[in-house]
């Protein structure tokens, strides 16, 4: 009879051997079927956004360093009996609602914080610096943090306190979708995607990441920015814009524009098209633009090429005249305070804000992995 | 000429053939510059880090944990190898550095929890997402886990990496500082001790059966 034992004692271990080693040599089908069976297994997240890298001062042990050894050593045994004591003290008083962190509450199903499960029944619970908060597809929660505002939780949804210091709040969602209602100035409330990093300006918006890491933001109050390594997108309310790993966010635009409009946007945005199929659709974009569609025109005037430019400077100039310190050669140039003041003119809010927020938070943040 | 005995001794020796040592040499040269890269605040150089070795963590930690805690786990490691980049002086190393990191949060894994969860055939605990007409192979993929997790740790993790994570042999020497001898030791005696057990077991590890 032929049994597995059989067929095991008889096998060539050459060849077995080699593709067992390498995949080199005749497949063994043995090895395969539990290749298939066990790659069910296997790692297929994808990259997380990862906190900000504070890279540390390399010491050297040169002499004057050396000389510095003792104070600095009865400086680290300082610093740690604070540490003990603190910890004996916090253990012995343990008030865990008062660390940082969002109160979680509004709890449907059983949402995880790191290991833990949640359930509606339970006490007050808290998603701390550094945990996770998972909520599967029968699972919803909602987040709250007095000094910066709401977020609701949808099923199926991955997210990340990332820190809580006083000027930054900083979540990261990995998958999923988010309702956020935000009461923190401008620019304090900030959530990292895979493929961008949001910026509250002011607002209510809708975030969602699909498993690919692609995300869409909608905004319902205010307006948000997108921002990955220097590309940026304001989104105001009634509006949307998309982003893609390795491409960081599209254009924006609002929902009610045509769907020949928003079509030939994502192809603008997101496919590898030829220049002439870029032209193509840039057309497409500027013969469907209503008046309020310029907030897409103004956008497109920095990510089109010269020629284009020109046509998408006339086109937005019908809409929204430029202000009288703004001229064409200057538009065409790209030159960043015309470009601010046109902003301004289109209505939304003032382009300052974001400035503002772009360098206070220069230095605390290094932008998203751009593959 | 080298006669096939030969190649099997250099192997086992760690000095595999010459394309293959060449790309796992020049992966570590990339490795250096990106370890130094991300020591100087890269983030992107991390995620590119992230990429080449997630795999090789996610088969660590799964050889340990239960498979529903491996995927946060995961991200324990990175975020713990993050903090802890900076004190990496062997940049060379950053595979097996990055191992033991994996080990270390297994073990602390199961210093904090309490009784481990059982490997059991309960679909649902093991996060399998999969319908009702591949119950069957999910229950003897989950038997087949079951048995490589009741191997011999420095098997089942080898084994791990090779079957679950789809690495070759070369590929786990690269990213987790083993010999290739070792792992080809490994490899061998843990496979041999796999069939054992799905011998001892047909019914529920499947391939074996299924084949006779």
């Amino acid at each position: 009879m032929d049994t597995g034992k059989n067929r095991a004692e008889n096998r060539p271990s050459t060849k077995s051997g080699d593709y067992l080693w390498d995949r080199s040599g005749e497949p063994d089908p043995e090895i395969q079927k539990l290749e298939s069976l066990l790659g069910k297994f296997r790692h297929d997240s994808p990259t997380p956004v990862f906190p900000a890298i504070v890279p540390e001062r390399r010491w050297t042990f040169s002499s004057w360093r050396l000389r510095l050894f003792p104070a600095l050593a009865t400086a680290a045994v300082a610093v740690a009996a604070i540490v003990v004591v603190t910890f004996l003290v916090y253990r012995a008083n343990p008030t865990p609602t008062t660390l940082a962190g969002w109160d979680v509450s509004e709890v449907q199903g059983a949402p995880r914080i790191g290991r833990k499960t949640l359930s509606a029944n339970e006490g007050r619970s808290r998603l701390g610096i550094g945990q996770m908060l998972e909520t599967d597809s029968q699972s919803r929660a909602s987040l709250q943090e007095d000094d910066t505002g709401k977020i609701q939780v949808d099923p199926s949804t991955r997210l990340r306190l990332l820190s809580m210091g006083s000027g930054l709040k900083r979540i990261a969602l990995d998958r999923g979708t988010i309702h956020t209602y935000i009461w923190a100035p401008p620019g304090q409330f900030v959530v990292d995607t895979p493929s961008a990093v949001t910026v509250d300006l002011g607002c209510a918006y809708t975030l969602r990441v699909d498993d690919s890491g692609a995300g869409m933001v909608r905004t319902s109050l205010g307006w948000v920015g997108f921002k990955l390594n220097g590309h940026e997108s304001f989104i105001p309310a009634g509006a949307a814009c998309a982003t893609r790993p390795k491409v960081g966010p599209g254009t924006p635009y609002f929902e009610d524009s045509s769907a020949e409009f928003r079509a030939a946007l994502t192809r603008f945005d997101f496919e590898d098209s030829t220049p002439g199929q870029r032209a193509h659709d840039v057309a497409i974009v500027l013969s469907e633009a209503r008046n309020r569609d310029a907030l897409t025109l103004w956008h497109l005037l920095a990510r089109v090429d010269d020629q284009q430019r020109v046509l998408v400077y006339d086109r937005l100039s019908q809409f929204v005249p430029p202000p009288a310190t703004v001229t064409k050669e200057g538009i065409l140039r790209l030159d960043q305070p015309m470009l601010d003041q046109w902003w301004n003119e289109l209505g939304f809010d003032d382009i300052s804000v974001w400035h503002h927020w772009e360098r206070s938070w220069a230095g605390t943040a290094t932008p998203v992995p751009e593959k | 000429m080298a006669r096939s005995g030969d190649r099997s001794d250099l192997l086992a020796a760690g000095l595999g053939p010459g394309p293959v040592r060449e790309q796992f040499a020049s992966e570590i040269s990339e490795d250096v510059t990106w370890v130094a890269a991300a020591q100087d605040g890269d983030r992107a150089a991390f995620g590119q880090l992230y990429e080449r070795y997630a795999r090789m963590v996610h088969g660590v930690l799964l050889a340990k944990v239960p498979v529903g805690e491996v995927d946060d786990l995961v991200q324990d490691v990175f975020i713990r190898a993050l903090r802890r980049l900076s004190t990496l002086r062997e940049t060379a190393s950053f595979g097996a550095w990055l191992a033991a990191i994996a080990r270390n949060v297994a073990n602390d894994y199961h210093r904090r929890s309490v009784p481990e969860e059982p490997l059991t055939d309960d679909a649902s605990d093991q996060e399998i997402q999969c319908g009702t007409s591949c119950a069957d192979q999910d229950e003897q993929a989950i038997a087949i886990l079951a048995a490589v997790m009741s191997l011999s740790e420095t098997y089942r993790e080898t084994l791990i990496l090779r079957l679950v994570e789809g690495m070759t042999g070369p590929e786990i020497a690269a990213r987790t500082g083993m010999t290739h001898g070792s792992v080809r030791v490994n490899l061998h005696r843990g496979m041999e001790q796999l069939r054992a057990k799905m011998i001892a077991s047909p019914s529920r590890t499947g391939p074996e059966q299924e084949k006779s």
